[in-house]
């Protein structure tokens, strides 16, 4: 099985950590992975904020360099979920399908369904507050959206509860927004800041130590509102690979 | 790079006490709703089935429509056809002048908001009173709605206890809600017993059977109906459905999606004039349906059943409030419904979601709401309505990550902003408004990947 | 006419291809072991009162146990003695204001949501909102969800009937709930078994 690693822009620019951290743990896992170079940006920012054609380059680019993999494996449920839900229509356009949309997985649904790993891979003796990323709830199906009568499952949780020691809750209003959704944080500035103070407030009061999520965007936006306000000074933010890779050398 | 919305919802937010109320009980609805979805088992099925009657229906519209006229004429209805909001204002007004009626009262009809009617009316000296409480007390202080099902819930009781010590010369300083209903109700039972005419909206009209049913908690739209000499109904084209059959899906979803009851108080079904009363109409109402239903992009947003749920999680709706958006029906569907109406006029709503997507998981009819949004949004540039700034970030971004130089020495550089505080976090940088500067890393991953492979070999 | 045939029309125009309706034999709806049961307490959650008799004879005797204080009791059911009023005979309906509580038949109810279902049978309906207090005389006879309640549902010659659940009630200021926004106060279902 050959996995082609998939970074998108802003988690290599600003979270190489997170890289570093899927691609530890994917080796660890004992799996053929490769790294391609010349990656750059999966273009959801413009899509998302109505430029869906200026995204077409950036997905014929994805599909060339990754046409070989069996599985196309990211860190970051919302650019896995424009991939796949949207390259099609995407490359529909300029008259070609995109086949390697539908093997591209987000880490964790890739190590949950595709290696089904059991653990135990390493201690983590701290209270985390689960931060259910709403592309990851509703377009990848990592846990059972809050609205829907369907059985009760989380993904995340069950990869983060392979961790020794390691107590995981969820805030109230557990898959509620955080209010990033890309451009609508620099377009629609004022609920962004008022969902991410409320999302932040929520995590804080379950009293866990890190926030952490499958999805840099969303950390990244309540990080940064942390950042600013300094309300809760001692909260740390994490990946759930940096978490899952923490024991690993 | 704000937006009418955007400009709005800053606004809005300046009450920090009053936004956060709002939102809380906004929220109170959606986890009523929860839990009374979740008290049956067949939640999906129902919301499955919905959506395909709605589809069946609305690409069978033509059929349905002969159907349904048929058979309320066949129960003595006179059914009339507007193909816009003037005609229809001009036939209910025509209907009134002919049966020589001089006050009409009224439940709850977003239609009737959507064609101006009252103040259509009103010019021509119609006395309209509005029957819903909700309704009522926004009539009462000139006020439009925020939320197609609880209008008045953006106003406290306070608020209220004030507009009825003006308006209904209630005891000062009394704002228990109980007494303030109570007091509403006295008012209003003098307006049922002296009204000429009484009209309803519909909720479903019944192809089958030319019943118009209509939902309500609070018996207004019987009171209206079942004490004036007149009755008319006004009714959406989309809001024909085929029978009985199809009817029990949609009333069990109803309720239930809109306000966590398992129904409605009164589920009315009207199919013809009282004995001794005049004739009853029905006005049916185009204003732009028939073409939506053209729109394969957005034909579905014709699925509605108004149930308000998709406002009540939109957590871009809770924190902003229904005045924020400048299309009469606020929230996910009034986003859409704006956008089909006039893009040109109504663009400035597109901003107003995160594409979180909780409204379609709520949607009863199963209408993608989210989805449409993006798509609308996609829609924006070709209309020429697309934010100048955001256009020109996006080609910025494209210049950077359609070529790979120019990100990788981007992303290489992209520290130094680390030390440039000032000049980041700052009212330019809309980023800023909420948060820090993120802290660049000195390599970005690609580079640190390089130099691992470098150590390994 | 022409409107009708225009927006008919601009319908069929409009469409693209024409969708089958969906049966509803998957669906599975919640059936109750004891429909009787969840009808009564899901009544009660709606605000009914709800009262078991044997027979029609004992309607009088609850509606002074229910309502002491009533003066004006309206209806046309021959067994309701105390009626002073009967919405088949009053001049116009502007002559039931003022009525206490007003006494019709209901002919089934549904477990699901507690409602009844009313089928107009008096030339003045308006007995069933305009009434201060409303009591419902009915048969034991329920069904579980409104599938069911559809299939069962009939009309006469007046061509209007309606499902209620309960007093009127309105949350419409500040989101707090009150009984008896614009028609009844509260409601009472009297159950007689052989009714």
């Amino acid at each position: 099985m050959k996995v082609g690693l998939f970074i998108p822009c802003y988690v290599d620019a600003v979270f190489p950590e997170v890289g570093m951290a899927s691609y530890k743990l994917l080796r660890h896992l004992g799996l053929d992975v490769t790294y391609p170079k010349g990656q750059t940006c999966c273009g959801q920012p413009m899509a998302n904020a109505g430029f869906a054609k200026d995204a077409t380059q950036l997905a014929s680019k994805y599909e060339s360099m990754f046409k070989g993999f069996d599985y196309i494996v990211a860190p970051s449920v919302s650019c896995t979920a424009f991939i796949r839900l949207q390259y099609p229509n995407i490359l529909k356009d300029a008259n070609h399908k995109c086949e390697i949309a539908s093997r591209t997985m987000d880490l964790v649904e890739f190590l949950h369904d595709v290696v089904k790993i059991k653990g135990p891979l390493g201690r983590f003796p701290h209270k985390v507050s689960l931060h259910n990323s709403c592309h990851g709830v509703r377009e990848l199906h990592l846990s059972s959206p809050s609205e829907m009568v369907v059985p009760r499952y989380n993904k995340i949780k069950d990869l983060l509860n392979l961790m020794e020691g390691i107590e995981v809750v969820e805030p109230e209003r557990e898959d509620e927004c955080c209010g990033f959704g890309g451009m609508f944080s620099v377009e629609e500035t004022a609920v962004s800041k008022q969902m991410g103070e409320q999302k932040l407030m929520r995590h804080a009061a379950t009293g866990a130590e890190y926030i952490t999520g499958a999805d840099c965007s969303c950390l990244m936006h309540i990080a940064g509102i942390n950042a600013k306000e300094m309300k809760y000074p001692a909260i740390k933010f994490l990946h759930v690979a940096e978490i899952l890779a923490s024991g690993i050398k | 790079m704000s937006t009418s919305h955007s400009i709005a919802a800053k606004k809005f937010l300046e009450n920090q006490t009053y936004a956060t109320w709002h939102d809380k009980t906004f929220w109170g609805v959606r986890a009523k709703r929860d839990k009374l979805a979740f008290e049956l088992p067949e939640w999906e099925r129902l919301r499955d089935k919905a959506s395909a009657i709605k589809r069946h229906t609305l690409t069978n519209i033509d059929m349905y429509l002969e159907m349904f006229s048929e058979a309320a004429e066949k129960n003595g209805v006179e059914v009339h056809w507007a193909k816009d909001a003037q005609e229809f204002n001009e036939i209910v007004f025509n209907i009134l002048k002919s049966h020589n009626a001089k006050k009409l009262v009224k439940s709850k009809s977003m239609l009737t908001e959507e064609c101006r009617m009252n103040p259509y009316l009103e010019e021509r000296g119609i006395e309209v009173v509005e029957t819903d409480l909700g309704e009522r007390i926004l009539q009462l202080d000139h006020q439009d709605p925020s939320h197609i099902v609880m209008p008045a819930t953006h106003l406290s009781h306070d608020d209220v206890g004030e507009i009825f010590e003006r308006e209904l010369n209630t005891e000062k300083g009394n704002h228990d809600p109980t007494y303030l209903t109570y007091m509403a109700r006295l008012s209003l039972r003098d307006e049922f017993l002296t009204a000429d005419a009484g009209m309803t909206g519909a909720n479903f009209g019944i192809a089958a059977t030319g019943d118009i049913v209509v939902c309500t908690n609070e018996g207004n739209a019987d009171m209206s109906t079942s004490v004036p000499k007149l009755q008319i109904a006004a009714i959406g084209l989309e809001k024909i459905i085929p029978d009985y059959e199809a009817l029990s899906v949609f009333v069990r979803l109803l309720a239930r999606s809109a306000t966590g009851q398992p129904s409605t108080v009164y589920t009315s079904h009207f199919r013809k004039a009282r004995p001794g009363a005049d004739k009853m109409h029905i006005v049916i109402v185009d204003n732009g349906r028939s073409q939506w239903l053209g729109d394969p992009q957005h034909w579905e947003s014709l699925k509605c059943i108004r149930c308000g749920a998709c406002m009540n999680t939109c957590p871009v709706y809770r924190w902003s409030g229904g005045y924020s958006y400048s299309y009469f029906i606020p929230g996910p569907i009034g986003i859409n419904l704006g956008m089909l109406r006039n893009p040109k006029e109504y663009s400035g709503n597109v901003s107003a979601c995160t594409l979180c997507l909780s409204c379609q998981c709520v949607c009863p009819a199963k209408v993608d709401l989210g989805t449409q949004i993006y798509k609308w949004r996609q829609a924006l540039d070709s209309y020429g309505v697309a934010n100048k700034e955001k256009k020109m970030m996006v080609k910025g971004m494209d210049m950077i990550f359609d070529h790979l130089s120019v990100y990788n020495a981007a992303t290489a550089c992209a520290h130094f902003l680390n030390g440039m505080g000032p000049l980041v976090n700052n009212g330019l940088n809309p980023w800023a408004y909420a948060h820090k500067m993120m802290k660049f890393p000195k390599k970005p991953f690609h580079k640190q990947f390089e130099d691992m492979e470098k150590n390994e070999k | 006419m022409s409107t009708k045939k225009d927006i008919i029309d601009r319908c069929r125009a409009n469409i693209r291809e024409r969708l089958i309706r969906p049966t509803l034999t998957d669906l599975n709806p919640t059936v109750y072991d004891d429909p009787l049961e969840k009808f009564i307490s899901q009544a009660q959650v709606m605000g009914c009162r709800v009262e078991r008799a044997k027979s029609t004879d004992e309607v009088d005797a609850i509606i002074k146990k229910v309502y002491p204080d009533a003066k004006i009791v309206a209806s046309s059911l021959p067994y309701v003695k105390s009626a002073s009023l009967n919405p088949d005979t009053v001049p116009d309906a502007q002559a039931l204001n003022g009525v206490d509580v007003g006494v019709i038949r209901a002919e089934f109810g549904v477990a699901e949501n507690g409602s009844v279902w009313v089928m107009q049978k008096v030339k003045e309906r308006d007995v069933c909102f305009i009434s201060e207090n409303l009591v419902a005389v009915m048969p034991e006879h329920v069904v579980s969800n409104m599938h069911e309640a559809y299939g069962e549902v009939s009309f006469n010659d007046y061509g209007y009937g309606v499902f209620i659940a309960g007093p009127s009630k309105t949350a419409d200021i500040a989101q707090v709930l009150v009984m008896g926004a614009q028609a009844a106060r509260s409601m009472t279902l009297i159950l007689i078994p052989d009714l």
